[in-house]
């Protein structure tokens, strides 16, 4: 076992060397450059800049040199710990990123346990009540969840409470707590403010939870080992949690290699409209805008997330199932 | 007749200094720390004689914060707009002329090469350290004239191809000396381009120059800038750059200062009032009259809304007026606490269609180069039905001129074309030799067929939905009009790729025009849209680009004139013979004019002026000085 994980972590290192290629390569696809996007973003607003200033800008941060030279300036500090410079802040990323991922990793790991909690129970239900009331009703709210856009979902949430309840559901915060350091109020105020940007991030992956489980479930009820294990006269509880629910968790956990980034990447609009201070923002605004340190620390980020999601569900799947083998 | 000496009339009017102390009132928090010994007296703290500002309405209370709201992560401007527009003059109120603000009065030589402002004695920075000459200078000998700090210095303070220089006189009167005639440049610096002279500390950011401290060196790499420049602006800002907004040490001119900045990630920027101030009202009491703003940071405008329906916002100019926004603004008004504030138009026309003269398909470009086709296109565009279906029916048809009331309105610039004839449209192009079977689209005289794109932003909804009607219309005369909708960037790189056969955007100049004359001059750099390689022929001096028609060349030879002219007669006749041009040419089609949109201000919020021009030259609400708006209940 851990030679296996001590070989995937090796491979990690020239994996993550093509895939940060590839982002930069992307960044810098698009044509232009942030000086570029830096005056059309003015001039959309009726706004000028002038032309020197944005000549100063692109020799002060080497967007004239050509690409492999930039990609390695970038590189080689990353390397060395220094993940460069946004241009749009003016600030080392380094400062910009952990001071949003603490709030993102929070509001990703409470948006997948609510999602878990809801999927789980619920899927087993449906699939052991195959075509009951129940199933029939959980089905629809789960077509339901699945159809709705989370950020529709938000801004709806967010009309009612401002119209009807005079209430910002927005934020992670309220204005009291909003700079606050860190105490048990602002914990508590936090608490109040997280459900609701939980329960819609949670909402369409918990439908799609609930599909699997019912599906991969009921494919297992009807195999023989069930029918011995029930004619042998174990309880139908423990019969079902020891046999096939376990084997119906596979997908559960196979995908918890694209569930990390996909809770960071895949919040971003559900983030703008509810105005969270999370990543996602941060990173939609620095790839509009070409701020290419800052977008390529974020993407790599994203990619070392998915490899290290991957290896846990591998090491997870193995001790859940058996059958699993190491080569 | 444009010759000013204001520096005679405010040292007549003046009151001593000692009488001033006598009647003198400041915000009860400063007047505490005044008691406590922690902070001068503010007749120490105020210039010898500080400006005195007569309130829109009545003298105020001191008092409140006012809440407003930021458009995600790059909204500079919005808190330049309110509090960082401090230039050596700033605009009238009603935008007709630049008037003293940081300096106390100008004068300007005979000739529009010199110019000596005249600071205010006494004066401080927020940090408390005189404000002089010395300041001013710093700007222009160490910074601008510096090829590491800006490889190219900024247009605005060049003239014939040289750099201001500065003289210091005294430590309170500096002189700006230029090449050629640069009769315009007090009211460049009364735009937010302008401030430079007066942005940078001396005492503190030249601890951030090489020149000044030799360990620079140290602090670059300690900070892991990549040189002292980007070191320096991070610490001492730039125009327009957030992080002139993000350190709260730095000594600033402003009525607030950052309390908390605005730096990536953050979820709300604050600003408190600077003791030093310089301004008081005609009652004696030191401005600002409100003790801070507090800048909430939303990623969206929808959330904007939102906010602003919901009562959590005092006062809210950008981003939400919008004519589509309108109803829902007035729908909540009341419960929500905010009346709405109109903002009348400054630009020439609400969608300006641009036509390509230097199209890359040679026949398209016969084609849009042509005025006659230009003609029929305007001819076929029925715009009443644009103005009620998109404007609500709140503006009229307008070609791209402007507006009534502006000393260069010129009535054939504005009026011509517009009649919907689609009748005359098809003589004239039909004359043009483009040939039409039924009721489809038309073809070249060659048989080929003649299609049209049009380049729009995705977010300027207004300009989508007229252009779908327009689409209608020219197939009604056999054009066919494909519409491409594009992300901003997108939009500005085929503008600079020279991409595109027709683009939309506003047009600037329905006020002031000689602020942008974009639409009429082929001069802006981004957006003069009927031709970017002409802009660049201009610009690089015949070098690079296309060679503009020659009517345009003419113009532009004008407008170099212009921009040297003394007299300021003269120099308006250059202006209207500019226009005059402009509208023999006819490069670019209007549609309807600019209307005015809607804002909201607190119910509570006071000496608000009623309305005021929207735009970037006047960069509202700075001009009508918010240091002066107080709440009722303050």
């Amino acid at each position: 076992m851990s030679r296996f994980i001590l070989r995937r972590l090796l491979g990690m290192v020239p994996f993550m060397a093509l895939v940060s290629i590839t982002c930069f390569g992307l960044i810098k696809l698009p044509p232009g450059d942030f000086a570029t996007n830096y005056a059309a973003s003015l001039a959309a607003g009726g706004e000028t800049v002038s032309q020197a200033t944005l000549l100063s800008m692109r020799e002060q941060y080497g967007l004239d040199r050509p690409f492999l030279v930039q990609y390695w300036r970038w590189i080689d500090g990353v390397a060395h710990g220094n993940f460069g410079y946004s241009f749009q802040w003016q600030q080392p990323v380094s400062t910009l990123i952990w001071g949003r991922m603490g709030l993102t990793l929070l509001l990703s790991l409470a948006a997948l346990l609510f999602t878990w909690a809801i999927a789980f129970p619920i899927g087993v239900y449906s699939a052991v009540h195959k075509y009951s009331v129940f199933d029939y009703v959980f089905t629809f709210l789960g077509m339901l969840g699945l159809a709705v856009p989370g950020f529709l979902l938000g801004l709806v949430l967010m009309y009612i409470g401002i119209a009807y309840f005079g209430e910002d559901l927005g934020g992670l915060f309220s204005h009291h707590y909003l700079n606050a350091p860190w105490s048990l109020g602002r914990v508590a105020d936090l608490l109040r403010h997280i459900w609701v940007p939980m329960v819609i991030l949670g909402t369409s992956g918990a439908a799609s939870l609930i599909r699997v489980m019912r599906a991969n479930l009921l494919d297992q009820l009807h195999q023989p080992y069930v029918e011995t294990a029930r004619a042998k006269g174990l309880s139908e509880f423990t019969l079902l949690l020891r046999y096939p629910i376990r084997i119906a968790l596979n997908p559960f956990v196979s995908t918890l290699g694209w569930v990390l980034p996909n809770l960071v990447s895949g919040s971003v609009i559900i983030s703008i409209v509810l105005n969270l201070q999370t990543a996602g923002p941060l990173l939609l605004q620095a790839l509009l805008s070409q701020d290419q340190y800052l977008a390529g620390a974020f993407l790599l980020l994203l990619c070392l997330l998915t490899v290290i999601g991957t290896l846990v569900s591998d090491i997870l799947l193995a001790l859940l199932d058996p059958r699993i083998r190491m080569q | 007749m444009r010759r000013r000496n204001f520096l005679a009339l405010s040292l007549s009017t003046a009151l001593a200094p000692q009488a001033w102390a006598a009647t003198l009132a400041e915000a009860p928090a400063l007047a505490a720390l005044v008691k406590a010994g922690k902070l001068p007296k503010l007749a120490e703290r105020l210039p010898q004689q500080p400006e005195v500002v007569t309130p829109v309405a009545n003298v105020g209370k001191h008092g409140g914060i006012l809440r407003n709201a930021l458009a995600g992560d790059a909204d500079h401007n919005a808190i330049l707009r309110i509090v960082g527009n401090m230039g050596l003059t700033r605009w009238s109120p009603d935008f007709q002329k630049p008037v003293p603000n940081v300096a106390a009065g100008w004068d300007e030589s005979a000739d529009a090469r010199s110019f000596t402002f005249k600071l205010r004695p006494g004066m401080k920075w927020s940090d408390g350290h005189p404000f002089t000459a010395d300041d001013i200078l710093f700007c222009i000998n160490d910074l601008l004239a510096n090829k590491e700090f800006f490889a190219v210095p900024p247009s605005q303070y060049v003239v014939a191809g040289k750099l201001v220089t500065a003289t210091k006189q005294d430590d309170h009167t500096v002189t700006f000396h230029f090449a050629e005639p640069y009769r315009i440049f007090p009211e460049v610096l009364a735009g937010p381009l302008g401030q430079h002279p007066v942005l940078y500390a001396k005492h503190y950011c030249q601890q951030f120059v090489p020149k000044y401290n030799p360990g620079v060196a140290k602090m670059v790499a300690d900070s892991h800038q990549p040189n002292w420049a980007s070191l320096f602006r991070a610490k001492c800002g730039d125009i327009e750059v957030p992080a002139r907004w993000a350190n709260p040490e730095r000594p600033v001119l402003d009525p607030w200062v950052v309390e908390r900045g605005y730096t990536g990630g953050t979820t709300e920027v604050t600003m408190r009032r600077n003791p030093y101030f310089w301004q008081v009202d005609t009652a004696g009491n030191q401005l600002p009259y409100i003790d801070g703003i507090d800048f909430k940071v939303v990623s969206n405008e929808q959330s904007m809304l939102l906010a602003v329906i919901g009562g959590q916002i005092d006062l809210q100019l950008r981003y939400i007026p919008s004519i589509g926004n309108k109803p829902i603004l007035a729908q909540h008004a009341d419960k929500a606490g905010y009346v709405l504030q109109p903002l009348t138009p400054t630009d020439a026309n609400a969608v300006c269609i641009y036509l390509n003269q230097t199209d890359k398909d040679e026949k398209l470009k016969g084609l849009l180069t042509n005025k006659t086709f230009r003609i029929a296109l305007s001819h076929a565009m029925d715009r009443d039905s644009i103005n009620e279906i998109v404007f609500l029916g709140q503006s009229k048809p307008w070609q791209v001129a402007p507006l009534p009331g502006d000393s260069f309105y010129n009535e054939q610039l504005a009026t011509q074309y517009l009649k919907f004839d689609p009748k005359k449209a098809n003589e004239l192009l039909d004359s043009l030799g483009l040939k039409r079977s039924g009721t489809g689209p038309r073809t070249y005289p060659d048989g080929s067929k003649l299609f049209l794109t049009v380049d729009v932003m995705v977010n300027e909804t207004a300009m989508i939905d007229t252009i779908q009607m327009v689409k209608k219309q020219w197939a009604d005369v056999g054009i066919d009009l494909g519409i491409n909708t594009m992300e901003r960037s997108q939009f500005y790189n085929r503008g600079q790729d020279n991409a595109y056969d027709i683009d939309l955007e506003a047009a600037t100049g329905g006020v002031h025009p000689t602020t942008d004359p974009r639409a009429w001059l082929a001069v802006h750099q981004l957006d003069s849209r009927q031709s970017i390689p002409w802009v660049q022929w201009y610009t690089s001096g015949g070098k690079l680009g296309i060679a503009p028609s020659a009517s345009m060349q003419e113009r532009l030879k004008l407008w170099d004139q212009w921009k040297q002219t003394a007299d300021q007669a003269a120099a308006d006749a250059l202006v209207k013979k500019i226009l005059q041009m402009a509208a023999d040419a006819f490069e670019t089609i209007g549609t309807v004019q600019a209307l005015t949109v809607f804002g909201i201000r607190s119910k509570r919020l006071m000496n608000v002026p009623a309305s005021m021009p929207n735009g970037w030259t006047y960069p509202n609400p700075a001009p009508t000085l918010p240091q002066q708006y107080y709440f009722t209940d303050a």
